[in-house]
């Protein structure tokens, strides 16, 4: 019977959400803001297409001020009521990892037995005893009496991560010692098993830690940008973009700081998805002033990295795409060598053509004809001044633009290599391989042009550059999808199952089977998105693994596992306006 | 690069099983999944996950020629399995990873030279794959293989019996109390590798305190007198004391202390069937201990259904340690006084029974002498209730070195039997390449 209730509310839902869907001509206003390291960008995004789009300075130390000037740029005219949402991508979280900027931690773990987890936090956690094994049964209580000291809060910790062993097959420990860690005065409590439902403690732990320890900063941020929409009189919710290109409402975000980590690189993802997704195998190169940002694509999706986001040596749950940032850039400094040259990773400033003091990456482009700004001529004596002996100013920027190709295509072929590597786990999959062979490249961003068409020659790969790459991160965060994921686990022997993202545990409904499993955990993802007002997307499953479980010689039942998510990705496609460099 | 400790090939082969509800099943990797998922081992510095790659049928026969053929006989997870030992020795002979450890399934320790079908759970002597392909590819002589699973390595015992430059090593549950039945100390090796077999039967209860102790005394000093290029581990792991198919008592902390102290170059997953008690902890260890991180928090929450064993179990591993140490030291002479005694030719009946498919195999096994090389081999087969019926064949098996005289004899047998029309089919094995000649 509750199976069949559930299956009602699932189709329910289903309808529901075609109809909130947003219809394929995106009749809405939408506002993106990228807070970057250089330039906060903001697009606005009507009826399908860019209606303004500007770029202004990041004001470190001041962030408001930015988003506010970048704001104004787009808001010149334009209806605000009309606006329905505003995505957020920041490098706040970064920063605030990179920078050190966190608050001080309380961390306590239930490692059970196993490996021992010296060093693999950052910082030494209270070993609580208690732990849960692998099938989720609860091996030992926490026993409080013996951990002396474990709930006398240190004054000015106010934050504290809990994680346990296998805690996603059983949270409850984790909810006993969150309760006690609560009572004794922590303002809030991180848990492992509700950052993510997969399996693997030093990951979920290390999420919680970080989630905890930009708790602080995110929040203020948070308020910031919720004060300056407020000032501009714009009411529509705020949600906040992830390094898997979803996005969460703010005040989702707010449980899980984290997830907003590596925001950057995702919202440029997204934004050459808006601008015209690469069809069949391809690789898209975000060339900017410092960086290359490299990503795989599959038939118009972005690849997602198997393994979560590193922070700094810490592995994290954090889900993000398959990318990989060098240091290669319109603006980047060239250095001279004995024989050659080396590209960047350092910034030398503007162009030549543009009035800079020192040659450029850009400087060499313009002088091979592969980009044209600026004043020529300052380009041709800047590269001029580093010519090797005998060497012309072309042979010389062919040269620079070769070693600057050479780091690209490393980095190309390392990942491809990552790629193909993957080990996998069944006779099918090693049967079917996983090779990623490219078939185009995509350019995006300041620098594209020149550089990838050169890439795209010596690869002998064909190359699409996609009008409005100068905004892309914008464009992204603005076209960005709401999603959430979660997993569902049953062990039929058990006669339950758990959804750990929420620490929702009930009996298994009769007949249950992987079909039910689906049912249920995508009723739960609707039912959250509901929850946070965000629309209704498709959901689609992430893995599933089914077994039959066998005690001694006989057939106990059936272990399932589901993992699901509301679709990321962005709500349509626009086309980009071109914009003079 | 940087080196790594452990090169880890993890294969469970989620979609091959022998049959339902067999203990070699598509779930018994599946917890130790989630535990090494869990800890987090695979994103450790001190380890690298690596992909297999499928073997090819040659390398299979290297070792092993098939009836009627190898590939008639084996699915694609066999040669994922065998793929995933050649994965394991590229990683360490490259010098990515210090050691490797291949834990895959399916195994193989207890399939022999000749293949009709599988028995003890196993078609494809995983390791013999891997040692053949050390030789090919890497130019590796001597190398020994230490057998730590509960049972006998019948398989391996076989494919290496004749070889010198191959020590085989098993300790096991004594085989008149478990599958299947053999591994005594007698069957030391043939007159010429007399001494390179050595199999040492524990009392069935024998735990962590014996099994260390016969490593101690003996294992650790015959390796050392032996000075193998190469050690690998053939690592079974249903010694656990909550196996289900035998009757030891080793924990995942003797296992992993073993594993430390033997310093395998590359270990192979062999038997285990407490797929939830044992594997996930036992595994742990081995890995942790192979990737020279901190093994003493690995401890089975079950801990205390551990028995001490009868101190009869310890009476037996001195007499062993004594009895085949003896067999050892004395292996130069005794093999000497064999050879003199056969001349060149020595000959062995086999009785051999497979228990998954219910065949039953007569063999006769010749090894030829020559004083210029290491001879070579004929088996004469007979096998009824095969998959593809009642079997007859005619092997004649090359050594890597058989000189050109030898090459001529041999051929000529394998021709005076095609035309004795005694056989369905008559078959010449080259070690080095894999290829199985049909006469
Ligand atoms: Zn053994
Ligand atoms: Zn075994
Ligand atoms: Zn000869």
């Amino acid at each position: 019977m509750i199976y069949y209730l559930r299956r009602q509310v699932f189709f329910a839902r289903a309808l529901n959400i075609t109809l909130l869907q947003f219809n394929g001509r995106g009749e809405v206003m939408l506002l993106g803001i990228d807070v970057g390291g250089t330039f906060t960008d903001a697009v606005l995004v009507d009826s399908g297409a860019v209606y303004a789009q500007a770029k202004r300075p990041t004001t470190h130390g001041e962030v408001l001020r930015g988003i506010l000037d970048a704001l104004d740029a787009v808001l010149d005219g334009a209806d605000v009521t009309q606006i329905e949402r505003v995505v957020i991508s920041s490098t706040i979280v970064t920063n605030a990892l990179t920078e050190g900027k966190t608050q001080p931690v309380f961390l306590a773990v239930m490692t059970g037995p196993g490996m021992n987890v010296k060093g693999c936090f950052p910082v030494e956690p209270y070993l609580v005893s208690g732990y849960v094994d692998h099938r989720g049964k609860i091996a030992a209580r926490t026993e409080f009496n013996k951990h002396y000291g474990l709930l006398d809060r240190q004054s000015g910790v106010t934050v504290a991560a809990v994680s346990g062993k296998f805690a996603v097959r059983n949270p409850e420990n984790e909810y006993v010692l969150a309760h006690e860690l609560k009572k004794s005065g922590y303002k809030k409590v991180f848990l492992g098993s509700e950052l993510s439902g997969e399996l693997n403690f030093i990951r979920r732990t290390n999420s919680a830690y970080f989630a905890a320890a930009v708790d602080k900063t995110f929040e203020a941020f948070g308020k910031q940008v919720e004060w300056a929409l407020k000032e501009r009189s714009i009411t529509a919710p705020v949600q906040i973009l992830k390094a898997d290109g979803g996005t969460l409402p703010l005040e989702a975000a707010l449980k899980q700081p984290v997830e907003a980590v590596f925001t950057g690189p995702a919202a440029s993802v997204l934004g050459i998805e808006a601008l015209g997704a690469p069809q069949g195998k391809s690789i898209s190169l975000d060339v900017g002033g410092t960086t290359t940002d490299i990503a795989f694509w599959d038939n118009g999706e972005p690849l997602l990295a198997k393994k979560g986001a590193m922070i700094g040596r810490y592995p994290t749950a954090v889900r993000s795409f398959h990318m990989r940032s060098v240091g290669i850039g319109g603006d980047s400094a060239i250095t001279k060598l004995p024989q050659g040259f080396k590209v960047g990773p350092e910034r030398a400033g503007r162009a030549a053509a543009l009035g800079g003091t020192a040659p450029t990456l850009a400087d060499a482009l313009i002088v091979l004809r592969l980009a044209d700004f600026g004043d020529r001529e300052a380009s041709v004596n800047a590269i001029g001044t580093l010519c090797h002996d005998g060497e012309t100013t072309e042979a010389a920027a062919q040269a620079i633009l070769d070693a600057a190709l050479d780091v690209i295509e490393n980095a190309i072929k390392e990942m491809l290599h990552e790629w193909s590597i993957q080990p996998v786990y069944t006779v099918s999959d090693v049967i079917s391989g996983s090779d990623f062979g490219p078939q185009q490249l995509v350019g995006v961003g300041g620098g594209a042009p020149g550089l990838i068409h050169a890439l795209g020659k010596r690869m002998g790969l064909p190359v699409i550059i996609p009008p409005g790459g100068m905004v892309a991160n914008a464009i992204g965060a603005a076209l960005a999808r709401p999603t959430v994921a979660a997993s569902l686990r049953a062990d039929t022997t058990e006669g339950y199952y758990l959804i750990p993202e929420s620490g929702k545990r009930e009996r298994l409904p009769k007949r249950f089977n992987m079909q039910a499993a689906e049912e249920i955990l995508s009723a739960w993802l609707h039912d959250k998105a509901g929850g946070w007002q965000m629309e209704g997307n498709e959901t689609e499953v992430i893995s599933r693994e089914y077994f039959r479980t066998v005690h001694g010689y006989y057939d106990t039942g059936e272990i399932i596992y589901l993992r699901m998510q509301l679709k990321p990705g962005i709500l349509y496609k626009i086309t980009g306006r071109e914009v003079a460099f | 690069m940087k080196q790594a400790n452990l090169g880890l090939i993890f294969f469970p082969a989620f979609d091959w099983m022998i049959s339902p509800g067999h203990p070699e099943r598509q779930e018994r990797l599946l917890y130790t999944r989630d535990q090494l998922t869990e800890e987090g081992l695979f994103d450790r510095p001190e380890i690298r996950e690596y992909r297999l790659r499928m073997a090819e049928v040659n390398d299979l026969q290297r070792p092993h020629v098939g009836v009627p053929s190898i590939a008639k006989l084996i699915t694609p997870a066999h040669l994922a399995s065998a793929g995933g030992c050649l994965t394991a020795a590229d990683a360490v002979m490259s010098g990515e990873v210090k050691r490797a450890f291949a834990l895959v399934r399916p195994p193989g320790h207890h399939a022999m030279r000749i293949v009709h079908g599988i028995r003890g759970f196993c078609t494809i002597n995983i390791e013999a794959v891997m040692v053949e392909y050390l030789r090919s590819r890497y130019g590796i002589k001597k190398i020994a293989v230490v057998d730590t699973d509960v049972h006998h390595g019948d398989g391996s015992q076989d494919v290496f019996y004749h070889d010198p430059n191959v020590l085989y090593i098993s300790f096991h549950q004594d085989g008149r109390t478990l599958y299947p039945g053999t591994g005594f100390p007698n069957e030391a090796g043939s007159p010429a590798a007399w001494g390179y077999n050595l199999n040492l039967p524990l009392l069935p209860g024998s735990g962590d305190k014996e099994i260390h102790r016969l490593f101690d005394g003996l294992i650790k000093p015959v390796l050392d007198d032996f000075e193998p290029e190469l050690i690998i581990n053939s690592a079974g792991q249903d010694n656990h004391f909550s196996d289900p198919l035998a009757s030891m008592s080793v924990t995942a902390h003797g296992y992993a202390a073993l594993a430390d102290k033997l310093k395998a170059d590359i270990a192979v997953l062999e038997g285990g069937y407490s797929i939830e008690a044992a594997l996930p902890y036992v595994n742990t260890g081995i890995i942790l201990a192979m990737a020279e991180m901190d093994y003493s928090k690995v401890i089975e929450p079950d801990i205390r259904a551990l028995r001490t064993p009868d101190p009869r179990c310890m009476t037996r591993v001195e007499q062993l340690i004594d009895q085949v140490g003896t067999i050892w030291r004395s292996r130069h002479e005794v093999g000497k006084m064999l050879l003199d005694k056969c001349g060149n030719k020595w000959q062995r009946k086999k009785g051999i029974y497979y228990d998954e498919e219910g065949i039953r195999e007569e063999q006769l096994e010749t090894a030829h002498y020559c004083t210029k090389c290491s001879g070579w081999m004929s088996i004469d087969t007979n096998a009824r209730g095969t998959r593809y019926g009642d079997q007859s064949a005619y092997v004649v098996c090359l050594h890597r070195d058989t000189c050109a005289d030898c090459q001529k004899a041999a051929y000529d047998d394998a021709l005076r039997a095609k035309q004795s029309c005694a056989y369905k089919y008559i078959l010449l094995q080259h070690p080095d390449t894999g290829v199985v000649e049909t006469i």
